[in-house]
């Protein structure tokens, strides 16, 4: 329907931007990694241990009656959650060990890391309960992790990211050419980079559900670059005499329309998470938005333009013939 | 690429059809339906039902030292002067994960008798369970001229820390969850970690402090003389005694080895004093009676304190010999406090203390929001692509919003079908799965077009659009897949719930997009022979 009025050959110039695509490029890495390394990641209780409490607001239940509750400072916030609640977010640490009773100080000390952070936990649950009448109802969310469980969580995390991206690289590598593979490698960490650096610029918290939306982000990464990638090759063979260059212009322009469309489609769900999903889903949305712009643009401009800068080898034995996924015909 | 026989289609129709029985159940209340018919619908995780998850560890160290501790009474018994052999003088101790043995009373000719006392110790020693070429629970090695030392190898500490994990794991079921009716799953993680879930709308706290008890029960006799009690009060505890105290009670001198111990109780329940207060009454099995009846009847006008966790819930006096073996604890318990500490005495001690690593409590309520929030999410996302597809492709996006709405039964169904756990990531990964099955077909459809472009009819653009895109689509999904796996691999709770939904959601988007859609388009275009195939 629609699309008949799409021009039926685009011819855009692509790799003639490749320069100022790799400037750009260069910049908001270096931007990331400094942003980084300065400021850092706004870790949530997942990798930074602590504990978040989340309640319900009403009229006698509000920020300034849980501060003023509170036996210690703590970071109490408030914030629209799920289903459009207004609560109260009251964020700690493990207290002083002076507050955590006679019982705590006999403990060995490499019990006392962990039992910190439970006892505060239950510290601060029974005087919010106690000075402000709330029952367990009225917490909607408590969690408590403690420094243990959330370091290996954040190395398995990380682990998780190196190996999607080792294990991508293999895969292409086994599909295609070593240019390709290293084309598409350095483009997923390319996003990632950057992905990073805005979490780091906007201060979101970083937990479990980004790590979650990073590695959804370079699965769909790769199947952009995948689609151009495929295009080339089969381009490269059908048109021998073509330079790099121009085969690499056609083919990215002609999977531009189904490049749009499948961003398109993914943006709208994806947007529809963002609006109604909740706060628990907001950074993970946002996460993956923003990583299908990235994604695009790095199979276009990175990927793309490494494969062109790298050269392709035409003499290399297709490696489909191989793996036999054209016999499936 | 253009032939669907019977088999073919009959396959395709069984598959949706086992979808829809599978999905069906998460719609309309299937209790009632006959054997056989799935009834039960996808299971919610807590994030979506609320719940608390635990996640605890039981420290090695603790469990290598419990085990030396009991190990000592052994010794103590086999270097005492039992069956007719001379008595060695030693004193145990255990050191972190060593167990010293001095040994205290040198011999006559002024050495002192360790290789008599190695001997008669390593004799205690047994192979480890299972060990292959017989290895020794215990490594005892003579360490100077009166010490011995006995530590744990790695192989036997590996089969402790299991049985530890194995009982600690009893423990725990019987203690949250005593009449064994509750939803709460207990599973091991690693070799010392259990993780429980209890779904619905548990206390947290509660479920913390039934589980962080020891749970050591203890029948002692008292030292009730007065000239002894003020020593100890000043600090010189009479040898043999220590001074344990308790709510009811106050201080008291309680003897270190107890008469009966928690091992000995068979039952334990929450009833009634005659002033309808809540007490605690147990039973002590056989031998506990048994020992209970002889300490009583030899002890007559003594106090007899009811120890658990080294403090004092009761000491009654002992007016005359009680057979039978039913004893109860009275005290100014509330109902619950009463039934929960039951089911620590009737579950018995822990090989170790429990650490809590872990702890997330999700109200039902927030879970009910959440459920809430993520069906109006997909719903409105699924809604904007159909729409989005059909504005672009017409009548073939029609096709695609069909094979998409297939999609989303298929992926419930898989889910439900597999007893997949869905949480509230999971949900974002079928909203994210509505916006990239469509593509596969748009890959198709763009191949079409283009073999339109070049000339061909519409029979054939579809044959070749679909044959060249199918590499595409496997070479895309594989890729998208393996990140999923690896997510489902390294991550854990909820985040798992996303890689489940993700993996299901690629596996189910290439079968509708590439065989459902085409069985669509063929059927049509065979059915309605279009001149011109208008995409």
């Amino acid at each position: 329907m629609l699309l008949r009025y799409w021009p039926e050959d685009t011819k855009l110039n692509f790799m003639g931007l490749r320069l100022g695509g790799a400037i750009l490029s260069v910049l908001l890495i270096t931007a990331s990694i400094f942003l980084l390394s300065t400021r850092g990641l706004n870790l949530g209780v997942d990798f930074a241990g602590g504990t978040v409490m989340e309640l319900q607001q009403t009229e006698t239940l509000s920020v300034e009656s849980i501060r003023a509750a509170m036996p210690f400072p703590a970071e109490v916030n408030s914030a629209v959650g799920t289903d459009a609640r207004s609560i109260v977010v009251v964020k700690f640490g493990a207290a002083d060990p002076s507050l955590l009773g006679e019982e705590f100080a006999t403990l060995a000390p490499e019990l006392q890391a962990e039992r910190a952070q439970q006892l505060t936990n239950e510290i601060v649950a029974s005087t919010l309960k106690e000075k402000l009448g709330l029952a367990d109802e009225d917490f909607l969310r408590d969690d408590s992790v403690g420094p243990k469980v959330s370091g290996e969580l954040f190395r398995s995390g990380i682990m998780a990211l190196v190996s999607a991206l080792v294990l991508m690289l293999a895969y292409i590598w086994l599909r295609f050419e070593w240019q390709f593979s290293v084309g598409a490698v350095a483009a997923l960490a390319h996003d990632v980079i950057i992905t990073l650096g805005v979490f780091s610029l906007l201060q979101l918290e970083f937990n479990l559900t980004t790590i979650a939306a990073l590695l959804t982000i370079i699965g769909y990464s790769m199947n952009d670059t995948v689609v151009v990638f495929d295009r080339v090759r089969e381009e490269r063979r059908k048109y021998k005499k073509m330079a790099d260059r121009q085969v690499i212009n056609q083919s990215l322009n002609l999977t531009l329309s189904r490049t749009l469309l499948t961003s398109g489609t993914t943006l709208l769900a994806l947007f529809a998470i963002f609006f109604l999903g909740g706060p628990v889903l907001r950074g993970m949305s946002f996460a993956l938005i923003w990583g299908i712009g990235i994604g695009t643009y790095s199979s276009i401009f990175i990927a793309s333009s490494i494969v062109l800068s790298l050269g392709m080898d035409l003499n290399k034995k297709p490696a489909e013939d191989v793996t036999g996924f054209q016999g499936v015909r | 690429m253009l032939q669907f026989p019977v088999w073919k289609v009959s396959l395709i129709v069984g598959i949706l059809l086992w979808g829809v029985m599978m999905a069906l159940p998460n719609v309309v209340n299937m209790s009632g339906a006959p054997a056989g018919v799935p009834k039960q619908g996808v299971n919610l995780g807590l994030d979506l039902q609320g719940g608390v998850y635990l996640m605890m560890e039981i420290n090695p160290d603790e469990v290598v030292a419990n085990r030396l501790e009991v190990f000592a009474i052994d010794i103590r018994n086999a270097l005492g002067n039992r069956d007719g052999q001379p008595l060695i003088g030693h004193l145990s101790e255990v050191d972190g994960r060593v167990l010293n043995v001095s040994l205290t009373r040198p011999g006559a000719d002024g050495s002192f008798p360790v290789d008599e006392a190695l001997t008669r110790i390593r004799k205690l020693n047994g192979s480890v369970e299972g060990a292959i070429g017989g290895a020794k629970t215990y490594e005892i090695e003579a360490a100077g001229p009166a010490l011995i030392t006995v530590t744990v190898p790695g192989s036997s500490e590996e089969t402790l820390m299991k049985d530890a994990l194995a009982k600690t794991m009893t423990i725990v079921r019987r203690r949250v969850d005593p009449e064994g009716v509750s939803e709460i799953s207990i599973t091991p993680q690693g070799n010392s970690r259990i993780i429980l879930e209890a779904p619905g709308e548990p206390d947290a706290t509660r479920l913390k402090s039934l589980l962080s008890r020891d749970g050591k029960m203890t029948f002692n006799l008292v030292e009730s003389s007065p000239s002894a009690i003020a020593a100890a009060e000043k600090g010189v505890v009479k040898p043999g005694y220590r001074l344990l105290s308790g709510p009811e009670t106050g201080p008291l001198l309680v003897r270190n080895i107890p008469e009966v111990t928690g091992a000995d109780i068979a039952t334990a329940s929450q009833g009634y004093d005659d002033g309808n207060r809540p007490q605690i009454n147990f039973r002590l099995n056989g031998n506990g009676a048994a020992k209970f009846f002889q300490t009583t009847r030899n002890n007559s006008g003594k106090l007899f304190a009811i120890v658990l966790d080294d403090t004092i819930m009761s000491a009654p006096r002992i007016n005359e010999p009680i057979p039978g073996g039913s004893v109860r604890i009275t005290g100014d318990f509330s109902i619950e406090e009463a039934q929960d500490l039951a089911a620590i005495i009737e579950a018995g001690e822990m090989p170790a203390k429990v650490q809590f690593l872990d702890q997330r409590t999700v109200s039902a309520t927030l879970g009910q929001d959440s459920i809430r929030a993520g069906v109006r999410a997909s719903l409105i996302g699924l809604a904007l692509v159909a729409a989005f597809m059909i504005l672009a492709y017409g009548l073939m996006g029609f096709f695609a919003v069909g094979s998409l709405a297939a999609n989303i039964i298929l992926i419930v169904g898989a889910l439900s079908g597999l007893g997949a756990t869905l949480t509230l990531p999971g949900i974002a990964g079928i909203i994210l799965t509505i916006g990239m099955a469509v593509d596969a077909n748009v890959l198709v459809f763009e191949r079409i077009r283009e073999e339109q472009r070049a000339g061909r009819s519409p029979l054939t653009a579809v044959q070749a659009g679909y044959e060249r895109a199918l590499s595409t689509i496997l070479d895309a999904n594989i890729t998208t897949f393996i990140a999923a796996a690896i997510l489902y691999l390294l991550g854990s709770g909820p985040v798992k719930g996303f890689a489940v939904t993700l993996a299901i959601g690629i596996i189910t988007s290439v079968f509708t997009a590439f065989v459902l859609t085409r069985w669509f388009t063929v059927s049509w275009l065979k059915g309605f022979k279009p001149k011109k195939f208008v995409l």
